[in-house]
């Protein structure tokens, strides 16, 4: 396992790498619609399945770094996936990616109903 | 302390140590107080196998690594309306540091000022930190809450009201954290934690803080409290807050709050709103 100061710098860049929302999302996100209420950030997410790829739009404040990072390798992971590969990726992904441990309990706790919701809207964008 | 007062002491480095504590992990990464170092409650602060925090030669060691010495006065900040930098500093005053001090305000203030955050991680001298054995004065165990809830004790439920009503098992917007059971325990008055704050960030002022704790909740600073929330972290705010800011003689902080007490088997519990002292 990396060395968590390392682990930390990934994230890091992944935080700074989160694409912007585009804009049609803006009004959805501002009426305060489609927030995955488990986490500590306030965190605006739409999935769908688009043309059987997944695409993911999300929005995380700068003040969370942490959350907006998670998100950020969701989004470069799981962005023009199949859906069957989103279904079929381990249900502790924080833990697969070491993530878990250098967190705690709270936080991991928090962005792992980030990852749910990904795959919950994914199995039920994808059998619509 | 202000932010003012930090930004003038930056560069003594021999006897201040500002420390950020923060919620997020990564905040101090993407930028800090000049000459800050970092103290993360889960990693640095918490015993990674037992629930409970570090030891006393952890902690030594902890502050050893970040050049804090037993009289270097310590100065905390965070996110998050300084909840974390008040869990911080608590558990100082548990090892036995004398001189604690928060900024006022926090991250949003020093960051709203438009002062400088950088990325260079300050390295300080090792220095050989003696910390003391734990302050039972500060922290209340279940045993002892119990028996202080029967002698009908202050005892201060600092949750949010959908918590402590038992409507919700965590803060609303954030995760579930196991509790069996919903509700508060008896007796307690119910003060959310962020009533202590004005929206920029900043402590109340004490007429403002008199008015809720003592007048509205009829808390009297002479005799004992305990306060407690969830897992002992908004509750290590409130501590801060009649203990330094108020005056209150005797407080303590029941860490286990409620994943502990609405865990046990056979616990007393309230339900609905806050009853009449008896």
């Amino acid at each position: 396992m990396a060395d968590p100061s390392l682990r930390l710098e990934l994230l890091m860049d992944y935080a700074q790498r989160l694409p912007e929302l585009p804009e049609q999302y803006h009004p959805l996100r501002d009426a305060g619609l489609n927030m995955v209420h488990e986490c500590q950030a306030p965190v605006f997410l739409v999935v769908d399945v688009e043309e059987g790829k997944v695409r993911i739009h999300a929005d995380v404040p700068r003040e969370a770094p942490t959350a907006r990072g998670f998100t950020s390798i969701l989004i470069e992971s799981f962005n023009g996936a199949d859906p069957a590969e989103v279904q079929a990726a381990p249900v502790d992904g924080l833990h697969a990616l070491g993530l878990d441990t250098l967190l705690g309990m709270q936080r991991t706790r928090g962005l792992s109903a980030i990852y749910r919701r990904v795959q919950e809207e994914v199995a039920r964008k994808a059998a619509a | 302390m202000s932010t003012e007062w930090v930004a003038n002491h930056l560069d003594d480095t021999q006897n201040i140590r500002i420390i950020e504590s923060d919620e997020d992990i990564l905040l101090y990464e993407m930028g800090h107080i000049p000459n800050a170092v970092k103290i993360d409650w889960v990693t640095d602060l918490q015993d990674q196998i037992v629930r409970d925090y570090v030891g006393k030669d952890r902690f030594a060691q902890l502050c050893s690594e970040r050049g804090i010495g037993n009289d270097t006065t310590v100065v905390f900040y965070g996110d998050k309306n300084n909840w974390w930098a008040c869990y911080a500093f608590w558990v100082f005053k548990l090892f036995g540091h004398e001189k604690c001090l928060i900024m006022d305000g926090g991250r949003k203030k020093w960051e709203a000022e438009g002062r400088p955050l950088v990325r260079e991680k300050p390295e300080f001298p090792q220095t050989n930190y003696q910390a003391k054995d734990p302050d039972p004065s500060i922290r209340a165990f279940r045993d002892e809450v119990y028996e202080f809830m029967k002698r009908g004790g202050q005892l201060i439920d600092v949750r949010s009201p959908a918590e402590f009503t038992g409507e919700k098992l965590h803060m609303p917007e954030y995760p579930q954290e196991g509790a069996l059971r919903g509700g508060h325990i008896p007796g307690a008055r119910n003060v959310p934690w962020a009533r202590a704050v004005d929206e920029d960030g900043t402590f109340k002022n004490r007429e403002e803080l008199e008015h809720i704790y003592l007048e509205e909740k009829q808390l009297r600073p002479d005799d004992e409290v305990i306060a407690y929330c969830r897992i002992g972290e908004r509750s290590s705010h409130t501590w801060f807050v009649l203990k330094y800011l108020l005056g209150f003689d005797q407080v303590k902080n029941y860490d286990g709050s409620w994943t502990e007490w609405g865990n046990l088997v056979g616990a007393p519990i309230e339900k609905g709103p806050e009853q009449p002292p008896a």
